[in-house]
C-alpha cells in the first residue's frame, strides 16, 4: 500500500478496510478522469467554472473541476475551504485553510518521507497522497490535534524528555505515525515502533531517542500514567 | 522586536549602576607601520569569567531537554516553509533538466497567462551551464497555479556537450567547463622522491584506488526565503539559512534596501549541514519578484530543484599506495586525487588523514562537470579523507598480519586522545572477544559477522563574534538574546541554560531569543565554531549580568556587593547575619522599571579548540547477497566541557547515522549518455531510516577535562563510513572501495558476479 506508513498485516479486519478503501478509492479514480480537463482549464486552455460547493460527502463517482468548497472535519472541527479537485490534503491543510496548519511538513511531495503523515479515521496517512476532496466525512487529524505546547500528549512529552528532535521538520510525521501506533498497541516492542515509523526520514538522525521515547509513552500508556 | 540596539562595547547598566566599569591598564601587541609594537590599552577591569569547575554545575553538564521541544513536537515552531503572510504569492523555479543546452523555447506568453499567475521571470533564456541552472520562475496566488505557469512555460532545450563523469570530463577534447578546462593544476605536497624511496623499501606494501560519490546534504526543509516586502523601505526575511545576519544583508541588495532597513527571521530551520550560508539564486529571484510585485513572496525548492541545485559533499578518486614496518609504523604514503565538485573545486582533507607517515607525497586535482558546486557539508573534505584512510589502515594491517586496533595505536600520536579512546571503542563494540583480529572472516553462511574502526579530528574553535544580552525584567523574567540560529544543535537551549546556571534559575525561567537579524550580531553557523563562538559570549554576558545585580543588590539593602549567592533556593548573602534566602521575583522586584541588562563578548578562555573521535562500527553480512546490516555504531567524542549531554548525544549519534547514510546507500547516481540525475529524490536517493538504525553508543569522552566549550557538528560525521566499510571486509573478506556500499560491490568484492 503507497498511501500510509500503515503496514499492519491482513486479517479480517484489515481486508474488510482495504475493500472499503478499494470502493472509495474507485470514486476516486472515476473523478480523476474529469480531474483531467479541469487540470488543463487551471493552466489556461478552458474556461473556469466559478467557485461552487461539493458535496459533503460524494456518493459514488462525481464530477468535480475549477476551485470547489468542500468542509473537511480537522481537529475535530468542520472547516470550510476552497480547493482544486487535484488539491492533496497536504496542500489544503498548509496552503488552504484559514488559518493554515503548517505543522504537517511537505518534504517530498510523493510518499517517500513521511513528513506530512496525519490521522484520516486514526490511521495513519500520507497527506501528500491524499486528495483533500476525496476526504469529504472522515476525520482528519493533524500534529496540531495531538497537543499543544502547553498540552502535550504522553508521546511528545516523551519526545521531548528523550530529544527525540533535532531541527524538527521531521518530528510531526513521527509524531502522528507513532500515535497510531501505541495507540492500537502501547505495549508495541521497538521493532513494532520501527516498522510504524519505517516511512518516516529523519536527516538530522534522531531515531535512536525516537524509538526510546515511544517506548517510553507506550510504557506510560500501558499502565495509565 | 522591542529590543533596544546592542551597543557593539560590552556594558552594564543599571540605574543606580550606572557609572562605566572600572579600567585597567593591559599591555599587548599592535601593528605600529607594520612592525609588532607593544602597547599599553585600557580595557574594563571586570573579574576574569571562568565556566565552575565541573562537579559544581547544576545545570550544564547534564541532560537538558530542549526549551524549543514543546514547540517541534506539536507542530507549533514555525520554519520559513511555514510562513503565511496577507498577500503572499507562491513562486517556483524551472531548472535546467540537462547539463548543458541552450534554450530553445520559454512561452512566457502563455504562462502569463494562466489563472492566478502574476509574475513570470525569465533567469537565463539563452543556455544554460549545469544540471539544475535555474532558467525561469513563475510566482502565483496559489502553489498549484504557481506549477500550472512553469509547465505552461513548454521549455524546449537542445542538449550541448557536457561533462559530467570523470572519464568523460578528463578526456582531452572534452566539453569543458573552464577556460582552462576541466582538470585542475595538481596542488602537491611532500616529496615525492623520498615518498618512492621509503615505500621501496618497505617489507609491507599495499595500492589500491577508492572513489567517493557525491553526497547530498538533504536537508528536509529545501532552501528558501519568505520575502515580505510590499513597497516602500522595510522588508523582512524569512530565511532557512545558516547565517541569519549575513541572509538579510544580502536580501537588502537585492531589494536596493539599505541593510539596515531588512529584517532576517529564522526561529526554526530545517537542516542546513553546510548547504545553508548564502540566500544563493532562489533568494535572488524571491526578492526580484517581491521588489516587482510588491507583495510577500515565498520560495521553497522542490525537491527536485533542492537535490540538483543546492550543492553537496564533493565526491571523487583516490589511488594511494603505502608501506608499513614489520611492527606496523607507517614508512610512505603516495596519494593520487582527484575531487569532483561540479563547478566547484571540490573539497579534501590531506592524507594521511590523522596518522602519519615517515614519508608522504600528495597530487590532488580538480575535475569540473557540469553540475551544481559543491558546498560545505558536515566536515567539508574529511569524511571523504577518512574512508580511504581508514580503508588501507586495514589493508596493510592485514597484509602485515597486526591487530587493527594495535596498528591504529602504533601511528597515532602517543599522547594523543585516541589511544584511549581506541580502547574504549574497542571495548564497547566487543574486540577483545572478535575471532577476526588480524584475518577477514571466511565468507560462509548467512551472517558474518566484522568489526571496523576509524579516527577524526575537528578544530572548531570560537571567535569573538558574538554579541549577546542578557535582560533580567522587574517581574523576574529573563531574557538571553543574540541573533544567532538554531540549526537543531541546541543552541537555543544552551542560551538559556548558562544564564539559568549563573542565576540559580530553571532552565525554564530564562528566555533565549535567536534567530532574528535585530539582535545582537552572531557568527554563521558552520564548522562547529558557533557553540565555541556563542556560549562564552553568553556565560559573558550572563556573569556581568548577575554583578550588576549583585551591586544593585547591595545598595537597596546596604550589604557589602561581593557576598551574594545566586541558588536555587534564592538569592542568599555571606554576610547577612540569619540568611534568609530572598526569592528571585523579590530580589527583580526592587529592579527600576527599565530592569537590567549585561553586554557580553567573547572570552577566548571560555572556549577551547580541537576534538578527537573514534569510531567502531559492528556489522553483519551476508555472503550469499551481499547485502550489509549495520548492528552497532560506537562513537567515543571529545567535546571539552559539556553544556548539554543529551543535545550532545543527539549530535553525535545524527554525525554518525549520516555517515551510516553515506556508507551503505547514498551517492548521486547521473547518467552520463541522458545527462540526467537518475536520483533527485527521496526514494532513489536513500538516507538512513528506522528499519536501518543500529545500536548507538555516543559517549561523550569525559576525560577530556578541559573546561572550554567546543562545538561538535562536525567530528562524528567523519569516520562511520570507513569504519563500516573495514567491518564490511573484517565480516567476510569483501573489500569494497567505492561508497556507497551496496549488495552488488560487496558481491563483486567476494568474486561472485563480475
Ligand atoms: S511529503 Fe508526504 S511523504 Fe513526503
Ligand atoms: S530532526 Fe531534523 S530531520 Fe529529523
Amino acid at each position: 500500500m503507497a498511501d500510509g506508513p500503515d503496514r499492519n498485516p491482513g486479517g479480517e479486519e484489515a481486508a474488510d478496510l482495504s475493500r472499503r478503501r478499494f470502493l472509495r478509492g474507485a470514486g476516486g479514480v472515476a473523478a480523476g478522469g474529469v480531474i483531467g480537463p479541469a487540470l488543463i482549464g487551471a493552466s489556461g486552455c478552458a474556461a473556469q467554472p466559478a467557485t461552487q460547493p461539493a458535496p459533503a460527502v460524494p456518493k459514488g463517482p462525481e464530477e468535480l473541476a475549477g476551485e470547489i468548497e468542500i468542509e473537511l472535519a480537522i481537529n475535530g472541527r468542520p472547516s470550510k475551504l476552497t480547493v482544486e479537485p487535484r488539491t492533496t490534503l497536504l496542500d489544503a491543510l498548509r496552503t488552504r485553510l484559514e488559518p493554515a496548519l503548517t505543522g504537517t511538513k511537505s518534504v517530498c511531495d510523493r510518499g517517500n518521507c513521511g513528513a506530512c503523515t496525519v490521522l484520516v479515521d486514526g490511521e495513519p496517512r500520507y497527506s501528500c497522497l491524499q486528495l483533500a476532496s476525496d476526504l469529504r466525512g472522515s476525520a482528519i487529524t493533524t500534529i496540531e490535534g495531538l497537543g499543544t505546547p502547553a498540552q502535550l500528549s504522553v508521546l511528545q512529552q516523551e519526545f521531548v524528555a528523550h530529544d527525540g528532535s533535532m531541527c524538527g521538520f521531521c518530528t510531526p510525521g513521527f509524531v502522528v505515525a507513532i500515535t497510531a501506533c501505541l495507540k492500537r498497541d502501547p505495549k508495541a516492542s521497538e521493532a513494532d515502533i520501527r516498522g510504524a515509523c519505517a516511512g518516516n526520514l529523519c536527516r538530522c538522525g534522531t531515531q535512536p531517542q525516537i524509538f526510546e521515547a515511544a517506548l517510553a509513552a507506550g510504557r506510560r500508556i500501558a499502565e495509565g500514567k | 522586536m522591542a529590543l533596544e540596539p546592542i551597543p557593539s562595547a560590552p556594558i552594564l547598566s543599571t540605574r543606580e549602576d550606572a557609572q562605566a566599569p572600572k579600567k585597567k591598564k593591559i599591555k599587548t601587541t599592535k601593528v605600529v607601520n607594520g612592525v609588532d609594537t607593544e602597547v599599553e590599552i585600557e580595557v574594563d577591569d571586570v573579574p576574569t569569567v571562568a565556566w565552575p569547575e565541573r562537579s559544581k554545575l547544576r545545570v550544564l553538564n547534564h541532560d537538558i531537554p530542549r526549551v524549543d521541544g514543546p514547540d517541534k513536537v506539536s507542530g507549533a515552531a514555525r520554519y520559513t516553509h511555514d510562513v503565511r503572510l496577507p498577500g503572499m504569492v507562491y513562486a517556483q523555479i524551472l531548472v535546467s533538466p540537462l547539463p548543458r543546452a541552450k534554450v530553445v523555447k520559454l512561452d512566457v506568453e502563455a504562462a502569463r497567462k494562466v489563472k492566478g499567475v502574476v509574475h513570470v521571470l525569465v533567469i537565463q533564456g539563452e543556455s544554460t551551464g549545469w544540471l539544475g541552472d535555474p532558467v525561469a520562475a513563475v510566482a502565483a496566488e496559489t502553489l498549484e497555479a504557481a506549477q500550472d505557469g512553469l509547465r505552461a512555460l513548454a521549455p524546449k532545450f537542445e542538449a550541448l556537450p557536457w561533462s559530467v563523469d570523470h572519464e568523460t570530463a578528463t578526456k582531452s577534447g572534452a566539453p569543458a567547463v573552464t577556460k582552462n578546462g576541466n582538470l585542475g593544476k595538481p596542488e602537491t605536497d611532500g616529496d615525492e622522491t623520498k615518498a618512492r624511496a621509503a615505500l621501496q623499501a618497505s617489507p609491507t606494501r599495499v595500492k589500491a584506488t577508492y572513489q567517493v560519490p557525491i553526497q547530498h546534504h538533504a536537508c528536509l526543509e529545501t532552501h528558501g526565503v519568505v520575502v515580505d516586502y510590499r513597497g516602500g523601505t522595510e522588508a523582512t526575511v524569512y530565511c532557512s539559512t545558516q547565517y541569519t545576519h549575513g541572509f538579510a544583508a544580502e536580501a537588502a541588495e537585492v531589494l536596493g534596501l539599505p541593510a539596515s532597513s531588512v529584517t532576517g527571521i529564522n526561529e526554526h530551520m530545517g537542516g542546513g549541514f553546510g548547504s545553508k550560508f548564502g540566500m544563493d539564486k532562489q533568494g535572488q529571484v524571491a526578492c526580484q519578484i517581491a521588489k516587482e510585485l510588491k507583495r510577500p513572496v515565498h520560495l521553497m525548492l522542490g525537491r527536485r530543484e533542492e537535490f540538483l541545485m543546492s550543492g553537496n559533499r564533493s565526491g571523487g578518486i583516490q589511488t594511494i599506495e603505502a608501506g608499513c614496518e614489520a611492527d606496523g609504523k607507517f614508512t610512505g604514503f603516495l596519494v593520487q586525487a582527484f575531487k569532483h565538485g561540479g563547478l566547484g573545486r571540490g573539497s579534501l582533507a590531506a592524507l594521511p588523514y590523522c596518522y602519519s607517515a615517515a614519508e608522504h607525497y600528495r597530487s590532488v586535482q580538480s575535475v569540473r562537470m557540469h553540475l551544481d558546486a559543491n558546498r560545505a557539508m558536515r566536515a567539508p573534505g574529511s569524511p571523504q579523507a577518512s574512508f580511504p584512510m581508514e580503508s588501507i589502515v586495514d589493508e596493510l594491517a592485514y597484509a602485515a598480519g597486526i591487530d587493527l586496533v594495535a596498528i591504529r595505536k602504533r601511528n597515532l600520536p602517543r599522547d594523543a586522545s585516541w589511544q584511549r579512546q581506541l580502547d574504549r571503542a574497542a571495548r564497547e563494540i566487543g574486540w577483545a572477544d572478535h575471532p577476526h583480529k588480524t584475518k577477514p572472516g571466511p565468507a560462509l553462511g548467512t551472517e558474518c559477522i566484522g568489526i571496523g574502526f576509524g579516527v577524526s579530528a575537528w578544530g572548531g574553535g570560537g571567535a569573538d563574534e558574538c554579541e549577546v544580552e542578557v535582560r533580567i525584567e522587574r517581574d523576574g523574567s529573563v531574557v538571553t538574546a543574540c541573533g544567532s540560529q538554531d540549526l537543531g544543535t541546541g543552541t537555543r537551549t544552551y542560551m538559556a541554560a548558562i544564564t539559568a546556571e549563573e542565576f540559580g534559575l530553571p532552565v525554564a525561567a530564562v528566555a533565549a531569543r535567536l534567530g532574528n537579524s535585530r539582535l545582537g550580531n552572531s557568527v554563521a553557523s558552520g564548522g562547529s565554531v558557533t557553540t565555541a563562538s556563542l556560549a562564552p559570549a553568553v556565560k559573558d554576558a550572563a556573569a556581568k549580568a548577575r554583578v550588576a545585580f549583585a551591586t544593585h543588590l547591595a545598595a537597596v539593602l546596604g550589604l557589602p556587593g561581593d557576598g551574594f549567592r545566586f541558588e536555587p533556593e534564592g538569592i542568599l548573602h555571606d554576610g547577612a547575619k540569619a540568611p534568609t534566602a530572598m526569592s528571585w521575583k523579590k530580589a527583580c522586584g526592587t529592579l527600576p522599571a527599565e530592569g537590567l541588562r549585561a553586554n557580553g563578548r567573547w572570552v577566548e578562555s571560555l572556549a577551547s579548540r580541537g576534538v578527537n573521535c573514534t569510531q567502531a562500527a559492528r556489522v553483519a553480512v551476508d555472503p550469499g547477497t551481499g547485502r550489509v546490516l549495520v548492528l552497532h555504531m560506537v562513537c567515543v567524542q571529545e567535546v571539552g566541557l559539556p553544556l548539554n549531554r543529551l543535545a550532545l548525544r543527539s549530535q553525535i549519534q545524527g554525525g554518525m547515522i549520516q555517515a551510516l547514510g553515506y556508507a551503505i546507500s547514498e551517492g548521486r547516481v547521473i547518467d552520463p549518455v541522458l545527462g540526467i540525475q537518475l536520483n533527485p529524490n527521496f526514494e532513489d536517493y536513500k538516507v538512513p531510516h528506522a528499519l536501518e538504525i543500529p545500536r548507538m553508543t555516543a559517549i561523550i569522552d569525559d576525560e577530556d577535562t578541559r573546561q572550554g566549550v567546543i562545538g561538535v557538528g562536525e567530528p562524528p560525521v567523519i569516520p562511520g563510513a570507513g569504519a563500516i566499510a573495514n567491518a564490511v571486509h573484517n565480516a567476510c573478506g569483501a573489500r569494497v572501495r567505492e561508497l556507497p556500499i551496496t549488495p552488488d560491490k560487496v558481491l563483486q568484492a567476494l568474486g561472485k558476479v563480475v
